[in-house]
């Protein structure tokens, strides 16, 4: 008895610093692992190149009219008639649109003094749509 | 020579093990030489709130591809760190651009910056061609918005 407790003594004298070395690499390696650098992360666009100017059949022009009070107009081709839509619905409303017509543009015009992210309503949509011809302009009176 | 006789025993035990207690030190070393040497974006972020978008990508372009410019809801425009005119943008962007034909220029403007801000900043960098831009945004909580 008294040999044993002689032996159990000695052992928890000392903190065991060889597993140290193992903790500081687990840690390590963690930090490696979950390291994750955040990606940019947006709607990409390339830009016509300037002074590029295309000549479009006007029915092959879906405009889109962005104001300032948020409201979307659309207005296919030729015809005067706006039709009042949400941004959301133009995802449904460009694929319709395709589908009737291949080489269709969209043409998105924003009022000057409207806020960005209607902009970004309108392109997201457009996106989401699979849209990739897409001309941003400014809304001009 | 018996007091001898141990303190020899005792050398030779301990030159038997490999000594395991500086590992430790390698190892957070290693650690803090990590921390420290790791470079996070440089520019600082301005005071913007952002665009939100369903439809975003993640941009697979080296740090170095990506120019960030930022847009405040002034119309301030910011180029690492550095305030300049609207209408010199094109002047500081077409050397980049024409040095590196992969870029990205990476718009990080406020959600209600008014659009005619964007619009010149555009014709811009067309006049600087710099063509493949990215309108920075976060992704939309769809909980918020019903799902397209």
């Amino acid at each position: 008895m008294a040999v044993l407790g002689n032996k159990k003594s000695k052992v928890s004298d000392e903190i065991p610093s060889s597993s140290m070395a193992d903790i500081a690499f687990l840690l390590l390696i963690f930090f490696l692992v979950t390291t994750t650098f955040p990606k940019d992360k947006g709607l990409q666009l390339v830009l016509p190149e300037q002074g590029e100017t295309q000549e479009v059949s006007a029915n092959n022009v879906l405009h889109i009219l962005v104001q300032p009070t948020g409201q979307v107009g659309v207005r296919r081709g030729e015809s005067q008639q706006e039709q009042q839509v949400r941004a959301d619905a133009l995802t449904s409303i460009w694929r319709q649109a395709v589908g009737e017509n291949p080489s269709l543009i969209a043409s998105v015009n924003t009022h000057p003094d409207a806020p960005y992210r209607l902009m970004m309503d309108v392109l997201d949509a457009l996106q989401a749509a699979g849209a990739d011809r897409i001309s941003l302009n400014l809304l001009e009176e | 020579m018996g007091v001898r006789s141990g303190g020899l025993q005792r050398k030779s035990k301990a030159a038997t093990e490999i000594p395991s207690s500086s590992m430790a030190d390698i190892a957070f070393l290693l650690l803090i030489f990590f921390m420290v040497s790791t470079v996070f974006q440089s520019d600082k972020n301005r005071d913007i709130e952002w665009a939100q978008a369903q439809a975003i990508e993640k941009i697979d372009k080296k740090q170095k591809d990506i120019l960030n410019v930022w847009v405040e809801r002034t119309g301030a425009v910011y180029m690492n760190d550095v305030q300049f005119p609207m209408d010199e943008v094109a002047d500081v962007v077409f050397p980049i651009s024409v040095a590196n034909r992969e870029l990205v220029v990476s718009i990080r403007s406020d959600r209600n910056t008014p659009y005619h801000f964007i619009d010149q900043l555009q014709k811009e960098l067309q006049a600087a061609g710099a063509l493949k831009v990215m309108f920075a945004a976060e992704l939309e909580n769809t909980m918020t918005r019903q799902r397209r």
